[in-house]
């Protein structure tokens, strides 16, 4: 049987079987399955043995015969069938050891708890995003249909196909109940008390409602969206535009058409859509009446198609059909590979890569980002919770050797840790709790369209945050629990189980310059972001922005409102604009200098003295004649960005003139220094300034005024004297662009909590490991103190391994830093933006050191001014 | 003695009487398997063994190491006096049925 002897049994299936068995005696099977498996191996070959030989062992596996002996071979005086007492006294132990040593049980749970409350927030809002559109009845009979289109440059996949594919469907496939079609980008402006209000919003078909489970608070769900112009309103939007009064019936004016209410919904909660307002899809017809969306078939963005099918609708009948619409479509768009697919209602949120989303379109890896930044916090907490655990070993491990002697296995040792841990961290998670809700309050404001989600506790939440918590707690116990286990109760009983230094070991070292290093990081950005914000109302827009207030026209007579404001002693001087300096500019105009290109600029309306007013800055010509424009030419500024972008066309011909694209030919007056007109997020586009104060819709107002609230109720008496309709709204212009950098103030306020959490955590961690090794020093301490050592070497001896360690993640956060934010974070938050400087980089570095000494000098002192005498004697 | 032998239970106790000096787990396993053409596993079988030597009708010794499987020693089972009147019992019973059948029984 020599040739035998080399076909062995699978040695996986073996040692897997043994690991199972763990201690029993299983050698007459593990022998008998050896021999069936060499009976089987000349009767039926080698492959059938192997299986026949796996089969056995999944058989043995799970037979009485194994159960038996494992647990004879696991008896022993100690070890009873009752595992309730034993499970009690893991967690009488647990409470005994927190209690014992309070200091490391509450920095343990301070800064797990911070750790957690990011990741809670952060699962939080997972759990929202994949509950989206749970709520609908039929959301399994809803399906969006999604167009994944391929050509030479590449490929994506949309959320949004072509119309015509919800009413082709409609017709030709019978388990099709309705489709609905979505039509995003409906932008209506209202005017509502002579204020122009922006909405956005959907149009849709009339069978919204019924495929859809949002409630109308009022109106009739059938016929809400059945004719042109019909309007539904969100809740929030119809308590802004009619307070206290049924708004069924009324109507509102926009430029497209006159619009009659004729429902009001629920606010959104938990869905993918976002909208403040709905029209039916017929309106679209009827604003834009040369396109002709129900044979589109080319235009494939902004529409959207969800198809209710009927009850029972296998959803291979519907992969076909849209296997056939598919190839339908191909015949429009010969250039391109199109394959249409569905994804079910609740599926639609989140993604991980689709292209056009309806409304915010949570996606994949963004929640991926925002769990991985709480991941960053947390990890931290839980080196600490190990480093901490494993430094007391020298106070436990006699415990740990007297449990072993009186029988305790290796097992029980480390379950006995890891129930301590899971009880640290779900104290903690009470901790986390207590942050985790002011948090949240202050991410819903922060973050467009998080309203949507509910956030609020719910069953699926709590389910996530136990499991969540147990997870870290199994996690972070899982190292002190093995370095626990192994010891050798002999050598712990006799005191020497490992070295008696209070010194840091390299891996913990290695945690504590990564801590340092990361709360750094989030001090630096937290910094350096609050000076950009400072830097925005240096006057760096390149116009002056002091002083001036602004007071919206509305239906005002402007020419008279000038005049008469302009007469009051406080103001220095009174123009006019379209838009107001330092907020963003909507869209664009196209404008020819050469009757052949076309580039696109923005443009400003502006009243007299604008430019004067302002302080900008001319590097050409003149800005007075822009109010001596005729009929044939309008005299206009731009900006030297402006001058870039039409000397690429204009080389011989007179390059001071240009034609608008409604044909108003225009002359430049004058150039302006290039300076931002928007914020200073944005890049300088070409820029054009022309008169007019028709066009214009706010009145500037330069003040120089010792009592501004006099002035302005002074000011608002006249306004009212002019026109008794028109409201007075004046605002300083600095305040409105502070509005308009409402980003940096998220972002101020998102690195200031990161860098406390992590500079706290990282303190705590520091706080716990002085407060180990000072105790492991007393003895030595009182030895050196007693032998003539100061308190000033004292405090160099106990604090020079921390501060060289500070001192190393301060030498990699700084060049990291300046790497990540000067040259990438912070020219994309800002393009004109001052970068970092030093001094930020100084300041957080002080603030660091600062604060990790504070955190050490309590121990150290404490340590360093005790009776040497008494701690010598303390045993 | 509480309660009747089971039929696989009793087929077990019938084999290792059978087999004699040579009645351990693999030689136990193909014999029962090729007489009645099943397909018992070896996992089946030796719940069985055990739960029979827990009753009390087997025990169990565990061989000499020999040159087969790799040196691992077989466990061979023996058949205890409530084991033997177990079968017995079991046997009496079926020749009583038999015996007082008033059916024909013989093909």
């Amino acid at each position: 049987m020599s040739n035998t002897d080399k076909k062995n049994p699978p040695q996986l299936a073996r040692k897997v079987f043994e690991w199972w068995c763990k201690k029993a005696d299983i050698e007459d099977l593990l022998g008998d399955i050896d021999e069936y498996f060499q009976y089987n191996l000349e009767k039926k070959g080698l492959q059938t043995a192997r299986f026949i030989y796996f089969r056995q062992v999944l058989s043995l596996s799970f037979s009485y015969a194994i159960r038996k002996r494992k647990k004879s071979a696991s008896y022993s005086n100690y070890y009873q069938e009752n595992h309730l007492a034993m499970i009690n006294n893991y967690f009488k132990i647990a409470v005994r050891n927190f209690s014992k040593h309070k200091l490391f049980t509450l920095i343990n749970i301070l800064g797990l708890a911070m750790g957690m409350s990011i990741c809670l927030l952060s699962l939080g809002v997972s759990v929202a995003i994949y509950q989206s559109d749970e709520f609908h009845t039929r959301k399994e009979h809803i399906h969006q249909v999604n167009t994944y289109l391929a050509d030479d440059s590449g490929d994506k996949t949309y959320a949004s196909t072509f119309n015509a594919v919800g009413d082709y469907m409609e017709d030709k496939y019978p388990f099709i109940e309705h489709s609905i079609k979505i039509k995003s980008g409906f932008y209506p402006e209202f005017v509502h008390q002579g204020n122009l209000m922006n909405y956005h919003g959907y149009f849709v078909d009339e069978a919204f409602f019924e495929a859809f489970d949002f409630k109308l608070i009022h109106g009739n769900p059938n016929a809400a969206l059945a004719t042109p112009f019909s309007l539904v309103l969100t809740k929030s939007v119809a308590e802004t535009l009619y307070k206290d009064v049924n708004p069924i019936g009324k109507t509102l004016e926009t430029e497209s058409g006159r619009f009659t209410v004729t429902g009001v919904m629920e606010d959104l909660k938990q869905t993918h859509f976002y909208f403040e307002v709905l029209t039916s899809h017929e309106t679209y017809v009827q604003i834009k009446p040369d396109t002709d969306l129900d044979t589109d078939w080319t235009n494939f963005r902004n529409n959207y198609v969800y198809l209710l099918l009927k009850p029972g609708t296998q959803t291979e009948t519907l992969q076909e059909a849209l296997a056939q619409v598919s190839a339908h479509a191909a015949e429009f768009n010969p250039e391109l590979t199109i394959e249409l697919s569905s994804i079910r209602l609740d599926q639609v949120v989140p993604r991980w890569n689709i292209s056009n989303a309806v409304g915010i379109g949570w996606d994949q890896p963004s929640m991926l980002f925002f769990l991985s930044i709480g991941l960053l916090i947390l990890l931290p907490a839980v080196f600490n919770y190990t480093n901490l655990s494993i430094a007391r070993a020298l106070t436990r491990a006699k415990e740990i050797g007297i449990r072993k002697v009186v029988g305790a296995e290796n097992g029980q040792i480390k379950v006995q840790f890891l129930v301590e841990t899971v009880l640290l961290t779900f104290l903690a998670l009470v901790g986390a709790l207590f942050i985790f809700v002011p948090l949240r309050n202050e991410f819903l404001e922060m973050v467009r369209a998080a309203e949507v989600l509910d956030t609020s506790l719910n069953f699926d939440l709590v389910a996530t945050f136990v499991l969540f918590t147990f997870a870290v707690g199994l996690f972070s116990g899982i190292f002190p629990a093995l370095f626990f286990s192994r010891l050798n109760p002999v050598k712990t009983l006799k005191g020497n189980g490992f070295s008696q230094s209070g010194g840091v070991s390299g891996i913990k070292k290695g945690l504590f310059v990564f801590q340092f290093f990361l709360s750094l990081v989030f001090v630096i950005g937290a910094v350096s972001i609050a000076r950009q914000y400072a830097y925005v109302f240096n006057n760096n827009h390149g116009f002056t922005s002091n002083n001036v207030l602004t007071v919206p026209f509305q239906e005002i007579n402007k020419q008279v409102a000038i005049n008469e404001l302009e007469d009051h002693p406080d103001v220095k001087s009174v123009t006019a604009s379209s838009n107001l300096p330092g907020i963003y500019l909507p869209g664009t105009v196209d404008l020819t200098p050469n009757e052949s290109d076309t580039i696109d600029a923005r443009q400003v309306f502006i009243g007299d003295d604008f430019i004067e007013n302002f302080d900008i800055e001319l590097v050409w010509g003149e800005s007075k004649s822009l109010s001596t424009s005729t009929q044939n030419v309008e005299f206009v500024l731009v900006n030297e960005q402006f001058m870039q972008a039409v000397k690429v066309f204009n080389i011989q011909k007179d390059s001071l003139t240009f034609t608008l694209a409604d044909g108003t030919k225009c002359r430049i007056a004058g150039i302006m220094k290039d300076f931002n007109f928007e914020p200073l997020s944005e890049y300088i586009n070409p820029l054009i300034f022309r008169h007019s104060l028709a066009e214009s819709n706010y009145a500037l107002l330069t003040i120089n005024s010792t009592d501004i609230k006099t002035t302005i109720s002074e000011l608002e008496a006249i306004w009212q004297s002019i026109d008794q309709e028109a409201r007075f709204e004046s605002a300083f212009l600095d305040n409105e662009i502070d509005r308009a950098y409402y980003f940096l103030k998220a972002q101020i306020k998102i690195f200031s909590y990161l860098s406390a959490f992590a500079i706290t955590i990282s303190c705590l961690g520091l706080l716990g490991m002085v407060t180990f090794t000072t105790e492991n020093r007393t003895k030595e301490i009182a030895i050196r103190k007693i032998m003539g050592a100061n308190s000033q070497n004292l405090y160099y001896l106990l604090t020079k391994d921390f501060v060289r360690l500070i001192m190393i993640s301060v030498m990699i956060a700084v060049p990291f830093s300046y790497a990540f934010y000067d040259m990438v974070f912070l020219h994309f938050l800002l393009h004109y933006g001052p970068g970092l400087g030093i001094l930020e980089i100084v300041v957080s570095t002080i603030f660091l050191f600062f604060l990790g000494f504070v955190s050490i000098y309590g121990q150290t002192s404490r340590i360093a001014g005790a009776n040497p005498a008494r701690n010598l004697r303390y045993e | 003695m509480k309660g009747y032998l089971g039929e696989f239970e009793e087929l077990v106790l019938l084999t290792i009487a059978n087999l004699g000096e040579e009645a351990y787990g693999v030689a136990l396993l193909r014999d029962i398997n090729e007489r009645t053409r099943r397909n018992i596993s070896i996992g089946a079988m030796h719940s069985t063994l055990t739960r029979l030597e827990e009753k009390g009708y087997l025990i169990s010794h565990l061989g000499e190491p020999t040159n087969e499987r790799g040196g691992r020693r077989k466990r061979y089972f023996e058949l205890t006096s409530p084991g033997i009147a177990g079968l017995n019992e079991m046997k009496s019973l079926r020749d009583e049925l038999w015996a007082n059948t008033k059916v024909k029984l013989s093909v």
